[in-house]
């Protein structure tokens, strides 16, 4: 009880560190969802072993080779908006959306010309893997042009800008999972 | 009125979102030339809609929601009781709605359970016929696991651990707001299943069946998935909180040992949860889109689902129980007037469980068809746990052993738990091998083993915290005798129903069948008025709460002499819970340590640390009943 | 344009330059190897450096564990 002089000059307000925070929670929300598309990529191969149908390789290398390029527009918007440069952060960000647009419309002429059926072991593995994976995607663009909308508005800068870095990472962890699905799905066997 | 402002506009939206939802698919349907209508897949649209909508009337769009429009936000500074009722991201109300929610939830759960009971007084039926059975038994289930998943987390989690380490909120208050208000959709939609037939098959959803069964399984398989999406998004917050928003000084080795238990339980939810909603997400696509994940005929396998649900639903056993162990060893300290023994070893223990936790599933399906060379690991991985399991049971006994134990109710709780739980761990251990558990699998033997466990540790440790929290959260004193009234009733009417229930298990009574043979009569019923009797303790509890909330006596700021920072602060707690920042100094629960402080309010002067020992017992404002004396439920 | 912001893009457009490598390197060593396992442990090493060079390069995951944010 005779300690209580010696706290005297302990700090008035706790000041939290409330950008590491959210960093740390976007990093565990990734942590989640790895479990999630892991649990599909371990059921893809329970089921299926390596075994797969007769699909477009061309444009699986395509669509893969545009969400890479997305994820480097999209490194660049964040990488400029950290040094100020708000303009060439909005055109990235366009470059990005356009990019996974056009990603998600590979996707869906993929499906609508697939020759197997989702009916079959291996389609349901397919369309489910492919559907949540652009669900994110599809979600990962709405997220960016919002942000983009924001930033047109004049609203970010070299200091304050987690919105647009947490909607790249979360963009960047897209393309994870996407590096991990194509294999799986196109290039196994 | 904000309160009707706020739940009118969460039903208004969520009605609109829902009939958008019905519409917006319908429209596009019909434009690629299918009918308008289709009724699971409306169903799904229109709930997806309707939940966006609820939570964003409910005041999310107001707090949050703008914002990603660069709009300005605003909160609904509810005055009052009708805090309870707007979207309020102050953690106190956040865990005492969750704490109502769930004891109402509770209770409907308890009210099936009687009605099961009731048609299982006597071989053949009485009440119901087999799909009502299912229907009950399988809401008992869900709402029960529900209970048991978020009541003492949601609850207790939330209105304590931000107090224990002495933070003024959670890491992320909107996103914990948005979490409860995900779950009276939940709930609703649960209670929606009867309408389009029931669910057949229990809470755990096993394909063929899931998938073949009436449309009331698509009500519980989007309603499960949200669920556990407010798991998840808890968990997330709780571990930023745990890690972020400890007081100065509060290190790890500080860190009072129910936090610890919610920094694991945390950890659990946040990586396993997504099993159960992946499970579900097949069962759902295969129903609604056609697909084979589970149809052997086309390349799909059953089992596959089994391994997904139970990835989740063993570590869930962890969600619910574990915080149960931290709460029990926390009251236990107190209450004992003694260091928690052996803390580091019993942190080891909760570290321990979380990482054993996620290797073990497997033992839910020995007689499943699995490849038998799966029995021996999955075996071997199961009994592993006990060595931790065990480690916490000696941290409690050594805490108790020579203490001067003060028998409130919570204390008999927490003394519940601990016995209860040792039943239910003995009676495991015949279910984790794989001779005995092929004889045992899904008798009414499991039924009294998992309700030994997450009952009997869980529940039990729920109530004992309600009771124990019960001054902080209201600022009155609960009724002590009626209190100890509910306690030796519940325990006895738990006991003599599961303790007898394990024979009729044994004789081989079927789990989750409306009848059984004739000769298992007399202790069925035997069962069945037990149960009657461990429901009706219940009533007890609700009117002790209900009455001591409005007429109770006030309570004082630190009733239990406890050390921890959550007493230290006015009952109930100011908005940003210490007007005076605590700085953490020594152990919380360093009972009779000469000169051991917990923590200092710089300005506000050493006031603070407990008395000495010898004054406690008659210091409760409440008849406290006596200190000392044997060992309660031990 | 200033030294910093232009170091951060030459990092990131070598990154990029690697990654569309290992992808194009990826995809005619699927084709043309014959051996499933061979083919299933080099996609699975591929796949793994690839995520890496994102989760550190491009998200920025040391930033996680140094001492301030940004
Ligand atoms: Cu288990």
């Amino acid at each position: 009880m005779a300690l209580a002089g010696t706290a005297a000059h302990a700090p008035e307000h706790v000041v939290h560190d409330k950008a590491k925070m959210k960093l740390v929670g976007l990093w565990l929300f990734f942590f989640s969802e790895s479990v999630l598309f892991g649990l599909l990529l371990s059921a893809r191969f329970y089921l299926e072993r390596i075994n797969r149908e007769e699909v477009d390789q061309l444009l699986g290398l395509g669509i893969t080779c545009v969400l890479l390029l997305s994820s480097v527009t999209a490194f660049t918007a964040e990488t400029a908006i950290e040094h100020d440069r708000r303009k060439l952060a909005g055109w990235m960000l366009v470059v990005t959306i356009l990019l996974g647009t056009g990603f998600a419309c590979g996707v869906g002429f993929e499906w609508g010309t697939a020759h197997f059926s989702k009916e079959q072991a291996f389609g349901s593995i397919f369309f489910t893997m492919t559907g949540i994976h652009a669900a994110h995607v599809i979600s990962g663009i709405g997220l960016l042009v919002l942000t983009w909308f924001q930033l047109a508005r004049g609203r970010f800068s070299g200091k304050d800008h987690w919105p647009v870095s947490g909607t790249v990472m979360y963009w960047h962890f897209v393309d994870v999972v996407w590096v991990f699905f194509y294999p799986a799905l196109y290039l196994v066997k | 009125m904000y309160a009707l402002k706020s739940v009118a506009g969460a039903l208004g939206a969520g009605l609109i979102g829902f009939y958008l939802g019905i519409g917006g698919l319908g429209a596009v349907r019909a434009l690629a030339g299918y009918d308008a209508w289709d009724t699971e897949m409306s169903i799904t649209f229109g709930y997806v809609f309707g939940v966006i909508g609820w939570v964003m009337g409910a005041g999310m769009w107001g707090a949050w929601g703008r914002e990603w429009f660069g709009l300005r936000t605003y909160d609904r500074k509810a005055p009052g009781w009708q805090r309870y009722f707007v979207f309020n991201t102050d953690h106190k109300v956040i865990g005492i709605q969750y704490l109502v929610t769930f004891i109402v939830v509770f209770l409907l759960g308890g009210l099936m359970a009687m009605l099961m009971r009731a048609e299982l007084t006597h071989s053949g039926h009485q009440l119901f016929s087999n799909a009502q059975y299912n229907s009950i038994m399988g809401l008992h289930g869900i709402m029960m696991i529900a209970v048991a998943v978020a009541a003492l987390v949601g609850g207790i989690g939330n209105y304590a651990v931000p107090l224990l380490i002495g933070a003024e909120d959670m890491a992320f208050p909107r996103l914990n707001a948005l979490t409860y208000w995900l779950i009276p959709p939940v709930a609703l939609t649960l209670l929606c299943t009867p309408l389009l037939g029931g669910i057949e098959t229990g809470w755990t959803a096993y394909p063929p069946l899931s998938v073949l069964t009436n449309n009331a399984q698509i009500l519980f398989d989007v309603a499960i998935i949200t669920f556990g999406l407010t798991s998840i998004l808890g968990g997330l917050n709780f571990v930023v909180t745990i890690i972020f928003m400890r007081a100065p000084g509060m290190t790890w080795g500080k860190l009072p040992i129910f936090v610890w238990a919610m920094f694991a339980t945390a950890w659990i939810a946040l990586l396993y949860t997504q099993g159960f909603a992946v499970s579900l997400l097949m069962v759902l696509l295969d129903r609604v889109a056609g697909m084979s994940w589970f149809d052997a005929a086309n390349g799909g396998d059953p089992l596959l689902d089994q391994h997904v649900f139970w990835f989740y639903s063993h570590p869930a056993v962890y969600v619910m129980v574990l915080p149960g162990f931290g709460i029990a060893l926390e009251m236990i300290s107190h209450f004992s007037r003694k260091p928690l023994f052996a803390y580091r070893y019993a942190v080891g223990a909760l570290l321990g469980i979380l990482g054993l936790s996620g290797v073990v599933w497997a033992h839910h399906m020995f007689t499943s068809g699995m490849p038998n060379y799966l029995h021996g690991p999955f075996l071997v991985a199961t009994e592993l746990i006990s060595i931790p399991t065990g480690l916490i049971f000696l941290c409690a006994l050594g805490t108790i052993w020579m203490g001067r134990l003060w028998l409130t109710t919570p204390m008999l709780f927490a003394l519940a738990v601990i016995f209860n739980f040792a039943c239910g761990g003995v009676t495991g251990i015949f279910l984790a091998d794989v001779p005995t558990d092929i004889h045992l699998q899904d008798s009414y033997f499991v039924v009294a083993h998992f309700h030994y466990t997450i009952m009997g540790g869980e529940i039990f440790a729920l109530f004992g915290a309600i009771y124990y929290y019960f001054p902080k959260m209201t600022g009155r004193q609960y009724n002590e005798r009626l209190g100890k009234i509910h306690f030796w009733w519940m325990f006895i009417g738990f006991n003599v129903t599961f303790f007898i229930m394990h024979w009729p298990g044994i004789q081989g009574m079927n789990r989750r069948i409306a009848d059984f043979m004739s000769d298992l009569n007399t202790a069925n019923l035997i069962v069945s008025l037990a149960g009657f009797f461990l429901g009706a303790s219940f009533l007890v509890f609700v009117f002790n709460m209900v009455w001591s909330w409005i007429f109770g006596p006030a309570a004082e700021r630190n009733p239990w002499r406890a050390r921890t920072l959550d007493w230290q602060t006015d009952s109930p707690p100011p908005l940003e819970n210490f007007p005076v920042p605590p700085v953490v100094r020594g152990h919380p629960y360093d009972y009779g340590v000469p000169g051991s402080v917990h923590a200092l309010f710089p300005g506000r002067g050493a006031e603070e640390p407990p008395r000495p020992p010898s004054t406690f017992p008659g210091a409760a404002p409440a008849p406290a009943g006596g200190g000392g004396g044997g060992g309660g439920g031990g | 344009m200033t030294d910093a912001f232009r170091n951060a893009l030459r990092i990131g457009g070598l990154v990029a330059v690697v990654l569309a490598f290992v992808t194009v390197v990826e995809y005619v060593f699927a084709v043309n190897v014959d051996s499933d396992q061979v083919r299933f442990v080099g996609l699975a090493l591929a796949a793994i450096a690839k995520s890496w060079l994102i989760v550190y390069f491009f998200m920025h995951v040391y930033r996680v564990w140094r001492a301030e944010a940004h």
